[in-house]
């Protein structure tokens, strides 16, 4: 590391900050866990078209119960994916590392996609709900996008800028995210109970009931996929799992809580959000499910509260859209596997510019464009953006499975962890996927009309795996250094002692 | 007895006119100069490994350009790579030098960030317990 040009001969130290204390580690950890998710968001984006999925109907919680298993499995591909590569990759290292750099390309191009096609959804929940905070409940297509815009622009700027908020202030914002919802869950039943508002029905054992599902399997799929979205962006906590003292134990406990605590929210808002309005109103609100409940629930002026603590999601959503991406096409440029320009770090505010920048522009234009043409083709995006995310988390597993191919049948801790777990995920996110293509492939499966004759999402899906295909051939021609890249395999000692595929006693 | 300073570098012109001023001091005094560049790596989401390395490499290359810069000077350097903030790592890297003074420039980072969340000479004033210089365009 001693740099020749350097004056005095002295060399360049590097000082790595110190690690907190574990108490607070573990809360930290639960926190970004939680708050890469966006809960609030999620649950904003995802509802409307959940209770959508016609044959699911109150079966809605059931879905999102059993989303929870693959995506867990998933998140322990990713601890064991990150022990191996301890300065924290994603999908884009890890599947060029186990599978070689063809796949390794598609898993960095699945990531951009699936950041790009979920930016218009976004910009539009962050319009309405911006909208209604200022008293405009039902606002003109134009105002939205207006508004969406701007938010993309202001967003792309922060990250841009680097502005970034410190984990004390994160943790506020979240827990009043969290409180809000759980208050406003809490008061609905309440009052589901107590003063039978118009529409609402009582909570029933059988909504969490998969075989009670009257469009049986196909329904049900239609349900996990849009489920899947819900538990997207857990699997970035796990990487900074590693900063607590105690890291042997610490992390997986962490990841274990912050996951409990997610499926309990998302099961109770749900479960509350159709018994106080039935489904009717989620159906036709798919942008924003909870401000004409609000405003009922909470009566006017509370209802301003929770609009303002689904908007602070919604941003930290944006930000934990736009971060990850650009890391990702920065590292992809700095791997040479796409123009070198986007490994740029832009000198002034030290963050990947060129990158966000493009980030920001392409998320833009597909947002006015998507808006000009149908505001159906948002939700179909939404729905082909599910089959993306679970073709990248699928195939982490699958990598998982590859890299530790050595180690799978040391013990039979290890082949379950490692092998077993991860392996039924990917199995079963394959099978969505595949599940996904047949029933949106159907003309009339999406929202808007469908094109060429496909569904539109499977049409907007099959036109980005193009697109990927087309610009992977571009660069293998032009940079072909990258696609010369050979598949590495874990090293032996790595899970020595891991509390998970070790045990502590072993 | 606390002796050399430490100086804040990020190569923007700030940052040369501070560096210029501390060496200054360092070659009167015969004392040694620590040239500090601070980031912290946000660590929440995504591909991290690859963005730690960019931003090494950047702080690599302005610490080579700072070193080069005060060559001429005979002064003996040390040079830090910090992950801090950068208010965090001058305070931090002056208390374990135990440094005689802490020198930066009036601004280095950019405006809106500073006004935003706070500049570093404005947050080093308030905390530093040792002397702190803070250096104007000249």
């Amino acid at each position: 590391m001693e740099s020749a040009s350097f004056a005095e001969g002295g060399g360049i130290t590097v000082e790595k900050p110190k690690l907190k204390a574990n108490a607070i580690g573990f809360v930290s950890n639960i926190v970004i866990g939680v708050a890469s998710v966006a809960p609030g968001y999620s649950l904003a984006a995802t509802l409307g078209y959940i209770a959508a999925v016609s044959g699911l109907g109150f079966q809605a919680p059931a879905a999102i119960l059993i989303a929870f298993f693959p995506m867990a499995a998933i998140a322990l591909a990713y601890y064991f994916l990150n022990k191996a590569d301890p300065d924290c990759g994603t999908t884009f290292s890890w599947m060029t590392k186990a599978m070689g750099p063809i796949w390794g390309w598609q898993g960095g191009w699945a990531i951009v996609v699936a950041d790009v096609l979920v930016m218009p959804n976004l910009a539009q929940i962050a319009g309405q709900y911006t909208l209604s905070l200022f008293g405009d409940g039902s606002p003109s297509t134009n105002a939205t996008l207006a508004v969406g815009i701007a938010w993309i622009i202001l967003m792309t700027v922060i990250c841009y800028i680097g502005i970034e908020l410190n984990a004390r202030t994160q943790r506020v914002l979240l827990s009043l995210e969290f409180i809000i919802l759980v208050i406003f869950a809490v008061v609905a039943l309440i009052k589901v109970y107590t003063g039978h508002p118009v529409h609402s029905v009582h909570p029933n054992i059988s909504w969490f009931n998969p075989f009670a599902i009257k469009g049986g399997i196909t329904a049900l799929n239609g349900g996990l996929l849009l489920a899947i979205f819900l538990y997207w962006g857990w699997d970035s906590g796990v990487s900074v799992n590693e900063e607590t003292e105690n890291s042997t134990e610490a992390p997986g406990r962490a990841a274990l809580v912050s996951n409990v605590v997610l499926v309990g929210i998302y099961l109770l808002v749900t479960v509350a959000v159709m018994a106080y309005g039935g489904l009717g109103n989620l159906i036709s609100h798919p942008f924003d499910v909870f401000s004409p409940l609000g405003h009922s629930v909470f009566g006017s002026g509370l209802d301003k509260i929770l609009t303002l603590a689904i908007l602070s999601s919604a941003s930290a959503s944006t930000q934990t859209t736009i971060l990850p991406t650009a890391r990702t096409t920065l590292s992809m440029g700095r791997a040479g596997a796409i123009p070198r320009k986007f490994g740029e770090i832009t000198p002034r505010f030290l963050s990947p510019g060129f990158s966000t920048i493009w980030m920001g522009t392409v998320s833009l234009i597909l947002y006015v464009v998507l808006m000009k043409t149908s505001t159906n083709l948002i939700g179909d995006a939404f729905t082909s953006l599910a089959i993306t995310i679970a073709f990248y988390y699928g195939f982490s597993g699958y990598a998982c499975i590859i890299y530790y191919r050595k180690q799978l049948f040391q013990s039979w801790r290890k082949f379950v962890t490692l092998c077993l777990i991860p392996g039924l995920a990917a199995v079963f996110l394959t099978w969505i996927i595949v599940k996904a293509f047949i029933t949106y492939s159907a003309p009339h499966s999406g929202y808007a009309k469908p094109i060429l004759g496909i569904g539109s999402p499977v049409a907007i899906a099959l036109l980005m795996i193009i697109l990927g295909l087309v610009g992977m051939l571009i660069q293998r021609i032009t940079m072909p250094e990258f696609f010369r890249r050979k598949r590495e395999i874990a090293p032996a000692d790595v899970l020595d002692g891991d509390a998970i595929a070790v045990g502590r006693h072993s | 007895m606390s002796s050399g300073l430490v100086v804040g570098y990020d190569g923007s012109d700030y940052a040369k006119a501070a560096l210029a001023v501390a060496a200054e001091l360092a070659q009167l005094r015969g004392e040694k100069l620590v040239i500090a560049f601070g980031y912290q790596l946000n660590k929440v989401t995504g591909e991290i490994g690859d963005y730690h390395h960019a931003l090494e490499e950047l702080a690599r290359s302005r610490l080579e350009e700072a070193a080069a810069l005060v060559a001429g000077t005979g002064v003996a350097t040390e040079a830090v790579i910090m992950e801090e903030a950068p208010a965090k790592a001058l305070l931090d890297l002056a208390e374990s030098k135990d440094a005689r003074m802490i020198v930066v420039g009036t601004r280095g980072e950019n405006p809106l960030h500073g006004a935003l969340v706070g500049s570093t000479p404005h947050k080093l004033v308030h905390l530093s317990t040792r002397p702190v210089l803070v250096v104007p365009l000249p």
